[in-house]
C-alpha cells in the first residue's frame, strides 16, 4: 500500500509540476538527433534531437491528466447512476441497466475509436469517450451495494421511523459503496491508461504538438533500432503509471477487506 | 436447452438494436457533412452534392434512413464505402476472417499458457505460486501494443534477419500464414493469459478443498485421474467463462497489434476507415464487431451450460 | 493379536498449519479382526475421524499432516509404504464413506462413471464389464432401474440414495475393510436406518470388516459388537457394546451414553 501511495505521489508530482521539471522544453529540437543517454540528455534523444526525458514528463503530465479528468467523470456520472437505478429501483432500474448494457456490449476499444472517428480528435472528445466507456462499470460496481444495503433492518427501522429517503441513501447506503467504489476506480484508472495511450498510439488521442506517451512509442518505431530508449522511456512510463494503479487497487483491497460483490 | 439457447438469443436482441441505433447515430450525428465525406477530398458542384444527398438517401427522414440501413444490413448489405466505392460486406469479411485467425490462435496461446500456469501456480504451490503470480501482475501493467512494440524492437535488435512484416494469406501459402502470426498472436495472447491463469489457480484452489476430491483420492484413483475428471473439469467451469468474455478484449487488441505488425484485418480496415473519413464502412465494422462479442457471449453461457449439468437458464 | 486385518499401534498424528504443529491423535492402539464390525465414538474433534484417514493416508488438501506409530494392514505397515503402493492399497482393500453425500460426488461425471472408474482401476475389467458391474452394484445398495439411473447425474438423486450410490462406490472392489465415518449423519433420521441396515447387509454378504464413526451411541447399537470411545485425541476406554452400555466406567462414556434419547436407542438390550 505504501509503495503504491509513493508511486501515486510521484505521478501526482509529475501532472502537477510537469514542465517544471523537465530539462529541456519538449518541443525545442537539436542537431543532436537519436542520440543514446547522456549527461546532457538522460534518456538521449528523438528522431528531431528533442530530449527523451523532458517529453516523457510533460507528455505524463498530459496523458495523466486525461486519464484523471475521464475517469473522474466517469465516475461522478456512474455513481449517480447506480445510486438512482439501485435505490429507486423498478423501470428506472431496468432501463438505465439496459442503456448500459449497450455501451458495455462495445469492446471498450472499439468505441472509443468509433466517437472519436465521428467526433474528432478533440481533447475533449477524448475525455468523453473514456468517461463514456467506463461509466457502466462504475455504476454497476455502485448498483450492487446499493441493492443490498437498501433492504436492511436498520434502513427499514430508519425509514419506518420517517427519515427521509434522500437522508437514509447519504448516511447509510453511501458508506457502504466507498469501498468497493474506490477499488474500481484504481483499477479503471489503470485501464484508462491503456486506452488513453493506445489511441494516441493509433493517433487518435491529443494531436501535436503536445507530446504523450502513445504518441511517442508511435513515433518511435521508425528508428527504434538505432535508439532503443525512444521506445523503452514511454513505454516503461506507461507500465509504470498503470502499475501504481494496479498496486495502489491491490493496497486497497486488502485494507478495506473488500469482497468481490 | 433449445429453449434456453433461443431465451438467451431473445434476449440479446434488444442489445443488439441498441448497438445498431449507436453505431448508426454516432456516424450521422457529426460535425461536417455526410455526403461532403463521400466525395473525399476533391471539391463538387453543389448540385453534384444535391444528386449524391439524393443517392444516398439522404433526403429521407432520419429514421427512414436508420431502418433501411438495418434492414439492408440483416441481409448482408453494410452500404459502399466512401473510400472504394465497393461493397463494404466485401471488404469487410476477408479480412474478418483474419483477424478471426488471428485471434484464434492468440485465443489458443492464452488458453494454454493460462490453464498451465494456474494450473501449476494452484497444485505446486511455494515458489511455482510466487513466480507466476508475480509475473502475472507484471504483464498486467502492460498493454498488448507495448508488449507488441517491444518485441518488434527485440527482434529488430536481436534477430534483425527473421521478418516478422511478412503476413501471407492462408490460401498462398499456409504455413508461412501461420508463421507470420505467432507474434501478433502471442502479443494479444499475453494480457489475456494473466486472466485466464488468475482465474483457473482460484478455481482449482477451490476445487481442491472440495469432498468430491477426497472422495476421489480415497477410491486410489491414479493422481492424472484425479487431475483430469475431478478437479480441471470442474474448476474449467468458471475459466470458459471468463476466457469467452476475454474474446472481446481480445478484438478490441488486434486492431493495434493489426497496425504493429501490418496485418489486413478487420481492425486494420477500422482504423483505415477513419483515416479516410470513410463513414459507412466504420458504421459495418462497428455493427459486425458488437455482433460478434454479443454472440461470443451467448456461446460462453451455452458452452458453460452443457458443461456444467446443474445450470439451467431460466 | 495375531490374526488381526488392521493392528493401529502408538498411532499419532499432527497438523502442521502455517508453520504452528497440533497433535490431534495422542498415540492409540486398538485392533480390528477380519470380518469384525467396530465402532468409534466421540463427540466432534475428538480425533476420531483424524483416525480413520490417518489409516488412509489422506492428509486435508492443503495442509501437511506428520504420522508416527504404525498401522499395520495384514501385516504391513501403510505408513511405511510410499504414497504409489498406498493407492493400490485405497479403494481395493481400504475403503471408505464419508459423511457429506450431497458434495461427496463429482458433479459433472454419471454415477455410472464414478463406479467404472473406481472398477477399471482397480480390478481391470473392461469397460462394458465394469458397466455391468457398476449396473449389478447400484442394484445391490437398492437404487431402483439400476441400468438407466447409471446415467444420470449426482444432482438427480436425493440425499439418501446418493449415500448408497457412494456405499456402492466404497465396495465395489470387495474391499477387506470398510471405514464409515458418519455416514448416517448428514440425513434425515428416515433414511438413517436404512443406510444403517444396508452396511449391516453389505458387511455380512461380503464379509468385510466395519469400522463405523459416529458422535451417537445410538448408532452404534446393534452394528458393531466392539466399542472404542475417543476424547480428545486419546482413547478413554474401550471393550464390548452390551458391557459399556450397561456399565460404563470412564465419565466420558457415561455423558455420551446420557446423550443418547432413550425412546430411540434401538437394539438396546436389558
Amino acid at each position: 500500500m505504501t509503495i503504491g501511495l509513493a508511486m501515486f505521489a510521484a505521478l501526482v508530482l509529475v501532472v502537477l509540476l510537469g514542465p517544471l521539471l523537465a530539462p529541456y522544453s519538449p518541443s525545442k529540437t537539436s542537431p543532436d538527433s537519436l542520440a543514446g543517454p547522456s549527461a546532457a540528455h538522460w534518456l538521449g534523444t528523438d528522431s528531431i534531437g528533442r530530449d527523451v526525458l523532458s517529453r516523457l514528463i510533460v507528455g505524463g503530465r498530459g496523458t495523466l491528466l486525461i486519464t484523471f479528468v475521464a475517469v473522474a467523470l466517469a465516475l461522478a456520472v456512474g455513481l449517480v447512476l447506480g445510486l438512482v437505478s439501485g435505490y429507486v429501483g423498478g423501470r428506472v432500474d431496468v432501463v438505465i441497466m439496459r442503456v448500459l448494457d449497450v455501451v458495455f456490449a462495445f469492446p471498450v476499444f472499439l468505441l472509443a475509436i468509433a466517437v472519436v472517428a465521428a467526433l474528432g480528435p478533440t481533447l475533449r472528445n477524448l475525455i468523453l469517450t473514456i468517461a463514456i466507456v467506463y461509466t457502466p462499470t462504475l455504476a454497476r460496481v455502485v448498483r450492487g451495494p446499493v441493492l443490498s444495503v437498501k433492504r436492511w433492518d436498520h434502513v427499514e427501522a430508519a425509514r419506518s421511523v420517517g427519515v427521509g429517503e434522500f437522508a437514509i441513501a447519504l448516511r447509510h447506503v453511501l458508506p457502504m459503496v466507498i469501498s468497493p467504489i474506490l477499488v474500481q476506480t484504481s483499477l479503471t484508472l489503470a485501464n484508462t491508461i491503456f486506452t488513453v495511450t493506445a489511441l494516441s498510439f493509433l493517433g487518435l488521442g491529443p494531436p501535436p504538438p503536445d507530446p504523450n506517451w502513445g504518441s511517442m512509442l508511435a513515433d518511435a518505431r521508425q528508428f527504434m533500432e538505432l535508439a532503443p530508449l525512444t521506445v523503452i522511456g514511454p513505454a516503461a512510463a506507461i507500465v509504470f503509471a498503470s502499475l501504481t494503479f494496479i498496486v495502489l487497487a491491490n493496497g486497497l483491497r486488502e485494507m478495506l477487506d473488500v469482497q468481490g460483490r | 436447452m433449445m429453449r434456453m439457447v433461443v431465451v438467451r438469443l431473445a434476449l440479446t436482441i434488444p442489445i443488439l438494436l441498441g448497438v445498431s441505433l449507436v453505431a448508426f447515430v454516432l456516424m450521422r450525428a457529426l460535425p461536417g457533412d455526410f455526403a461532403q465525406a463521400s466525395a473525399g477530398t476533391s471539391t463538387i458542384s453543389a448540385a453534384a452534392l444535391e444528386q449524391i444527398r439524393v443517392n444516398l438517401g439522404l433526403d429521407r427522414p432520419i429514421w427512414e434512413q436508420y431502418l433501411r440501413w438495418l434492414g439492408n444490413a440483416l441481409t448482408g448489405d453494410l452500404g459502399r464505402s466512401f473510400a472504394s466505392k465497393r461493397p463494404i460486406a466485401g471488404e469487410l469479411f476477408p479480412r474478418l476472417a483474419v483477424t478471426a485467425e488471428l485471434t484464434l490462435i492468440a485465443g489458443a496461446m492464452a488458453l494454454a499458457m493460462g490453464v498451465s500456469t494456474g494450473l501449476a501456480s494452484a497444485r505446486l504451490r511455494g515458489r511455482t505460486d510466487w513466480m507466476v503470480r508475480g509475473w502475472n501482475s507484471l504483464l498486467l501493467a502492460v498493454p498488448n501494443f507495448v508488449i507488441a512494440t517491444l518485441i518488434v524492437l527485440l527482434f529488430g535488435l536481436y534477430f534483425p534477419t527473421i521478418g516478422i512484416f511478412n503476413y501471407v494469406a492462408f490460401a498462398t501459402d499456409p504455413l508461412g500464414n501461420l508463421a507470420s502470426l505467432l507474434l501478433p498472436a502471442l502479443s494479444l495472447s499475453l494480457s489475456v493469459s494473466v486472466t485466464i491463469s488468475e482465474n483457473t489457480r482460484a478455481a482449482v484452489l477451490e476445487v481442491s478443498s472440495q469432498d468430491y476430491v477426497m472422495v476421489a483420492r480415497a477410491k486410489g484413483l491414479h493422481a492424472r485421474t484425479i487431475l483430469g475428471n475431478y478437479l480441471v473439469r470442474n474448476a474449467l467451469t468458471p475459466v470458459i467463462t471468463v476466457a469467452g468474455l476475454q474474446a472481446a478484449a481480445m478484438l478490441g487488441g488486434s486492431i493495434l497489434i493489426e497496425t504493429i505488425f501490418t496485418i489486413p484485418g478487420m481492425g486494420q480496415y477500422l482504423f483505415e476507415s477513419v483515416g479516410n473519413r470513410d463513414y459507412p464502412a466504420i458504421q459495418g465494422i462497428v455493427l459486425v464487431a458488437a455482433t460478434i462479442v454479443l454472440l461470443m457471449n451467448v456461446l460462453v453461457d451455452i458452452a458453460y451450460a452443457r458443461v456444467d449439468a446443474r445450470v439451467s437458464y431460466d | 493379536m495375531t490374526g488381526a486385518l488392521l493392528e493401529v499401534r502408538d498411532l499419532t498424528a499432527t497438523f502442521n498449519r502455517d508453520g504452528v504443529p497440533s497433535q490431534v491423535v495422542n498415540g492409540i492402539s486398538f485392533d480390528i479382526a477380519p470380518g469384525e464390525a467396530v465402532g468409534f465414538v466421540g463427540e466432534s474433534g475428538c480425533g476420531k475421524s483424524v483416525t480413520a484417514r490417518s489409516i488412509m493416508r489422506l492428509a486435508p488438501e492443503g495442509s501437511s499432516v506428520e504420522w508416527s506409530g504404525r498401522i499395520l494392514f495384514r501385516g504391513q505397515d501403510l505408513l511405511a509404504l510410499d504414497e504409489h503402493a498406498m493407492r493400490d492399497v485405497r479403494g481395493r482393500r481400504i475403503a471408505m464413506v464419508f459423511q457429506d453425500p450431497m458434495a461427496s460426488l463429482n458433479p459433472v461425471m454419471t454415477i455410472g462413471a464414478q463406479l467404472d472408474d473406481m472398477l477399471c482401476r482397480h480390478t481391470g475389467l473392461s469397460r462394458r464389464a465394469a458397466r455391468r458391474r457398476a449396473v449389478e452394484l447400484l442394484d445391490l445398495v437398492g437404487i431402483r432401474d439400476p441400468a438407466h439411473r447409471a446415467d444420470d447425474y449426482p444432482h438427480q438423486f436425493s440425499g439418501g440414495m446418493r449415500q448408497r450410490v457412494l456405499i456402492a462406490i466404497a465396495v465395489s472392489c470387495q474391499p477387506d475393510l470398510l471405514i464409515a465415518d458418519e455416514p448416517t449423519t448428514a440425513l434425515d433420521v428416515t433414511v438413517q436406518a436404512q443406510i444403517l441396515r444396508l452396511l449391516m447387509r453389505l458387511r455380512r454378504e461380503l464379509g468385510m470388516a466395519l469400522m463405523l464413526i459416529t458422535h451417537d451411541f445410538g448408532v452404534i447399537a446393534g452394528m458393531v459388537a466392539r466399542v472404542y470411545v475417543m476424547h480428545g485425541g486419546d482413547i478413554v476406554e474401550s471393550g464390548a457394546v452390551d458391557a459399556l452400555f450397561a456399565a460404563p466406567r470412564h465419565a466420558y462414556t457415561r455423558a455420551l451414553l446420557d446423550a443418547v434419547p432413550r425412546i430411540e436407542t434401538a437394539g438396546r438390550r436389558a
